[in-house]
């Protein structure tokens, strides 16, 4: 099996994982962008190796160095977007954990200022 | 207008009614008091809610589902005074007694006098000298602290990590908003400094802590410091807000 035919099956792989989680809901569509480039990329590079080959040349690396170097890049802009991603949704997780134990507070308030004012039920007979 | 004392509260079951007792004897009417119980896994909210109901001045519990840290506890407190409406300052106090709280009328008062944005309960200030100041390690990182955020804003200070401080409603309405979710005494001093507000303290005596846990722990140092620094570094890259200034 030659690195071509690899690339190919990864990125005809990594095309039916995406649309098989978009379709049941578990992947935003998107992310699911993000992913279907990827996967194009692989299609891409697997179908034409002379676009990494002439990256290899150009840059003066060796095929296996230009592939790790792609994928490298490819790996480290995730990762970064995840990073970005998760601060984003702790910053309104906390919001929310605040709001949530204000309104709590208020409801407490609320609650005993009302069974303050009304009277007490009248004993069942 | 009144003041509101927040006392940010993580597994203080034993410390609180302590507290509770000291600060009865010290505040004066005009003050209320809020706890926020940062999802402590103990009774630490139900001691909050049985001091609360009999104290002398209004006191109200706000419970955080879950543990979130110190800084979210406390800018709760201070979107919970955002969102009454009634504060004019709004006092951070530790709930574990390390504070003093005869500090807590004269830091006001100097809030008042010297017309500041943000006053510090400051522990290296006391004239007398006695009172707990840390360990050495300690000390020579709130000097690092001190030596940052003077050089980056041209604010003096020497104590820029205490947790007694008083914000003014230009201080607390924007911490309502942003405030650094862990260690964040350093670095929202610093923003104070840099946008313009008024920075003062004023000398204060603490006390080793009652019970409960440090929220400094010694693995955690290093990840403090380099954490503080970069943030006071950051933040002075960002813009001047122009309406403060």
């Amino acid at each position: 099996m030659t690195a071509e035919t690899l690339m190919l099956a990864g990125g005809v792989t990594a095309f039916l994982l995406t649309v098989y989680w978009v379709r049941s809901r578990d992947l935003r569509e998107k992310y699911a962008l993000g992913w279907l480039a990827v996967a194009s990329l692989l299609l891409l590079l697997g179908i034409f190796p002379e676009l990494i080959m002439g990256f290899a040349e150009r840059a003066r690396l060796s095929y296996p160095a230009a592939v790790l170097f792609v994928a490298l890049t490819l790996i480290y802009l995730f990762s970064f977007t995840v990073s970005v991603s998760l601060s984003h949704l702790y910053r309104r997780t906390i919001r929310l954990t605040q709001e949530v134990a204000i309104l709590k507070q208020r409801l407490g308030r609320l609650e005993q200022q009302l069974a303050e004012r009304t009277p007490p039920p009248p004993p069942a007979p | 207008m009144l003041n509101l004392l927040v006392l940010p509260a993580f597994k203080e079951e034993e410390a609180l009614p302590k507290t509770f007792a000291a600060l009865d004897r010290h505040l004066p009417e005009g003050f209320e008091l809020l706890v926020v119980n940062d999802g402590s896994p103990d009774r630490t909210g139900e001691v909050a809610e049985e001091l609360a109901a009999t104290f002398r001045l209004p006191t109200h519990v706000v419970h955080l589902p879950v543990n979130s840290g110190i800084g979210v506890a406390v800018q709760t407190g201070y979107r919970f005074a955002a969102e009454r409406g009634c504060y004019r300052y709004v006092i951070q106090f530790d709930a574990d007694g390390q504070h003093d709280p005869a500090a807590l009328v004269p830091l006001v008062e100097a809030c008042e006098r010297h017309n500041l944005d943000l006053c510090i309960g400051s522990r290296f200030l006391d004239p007398t000298g006695t009172g707990f100041r840390s360990t050495f390690a300690r000390r020579l990182g709130i000097r690092f602290f001190a030596g940052l955020i003077g050089l980056l804003s041209g604010v003096r200070v020497t104590d820029p990590t205490s947790g007694l401080r008083c914000a003014g409603p230009r201080a607390w309405s924007r911490f309502a908003e942003f405030y650094p979710e862990d260690y964040p005494e350093p670095e929202s001093l610093f923003w104070c400094a840099r946008n313009g507000l008024r920075v003062g303290e004023i000398p204060v005596t603490m006390a080793a802590r009652q019970g409960g846990e440090s929220s400094i722990r010694r693995l955690r140092t290093a990840y403090y410091v380099m954490k503080v620094t970069l943030s006071i570094v950051l933040d002075r890259l960002r813009r001047q807000e122009a309406q403060l200034a």
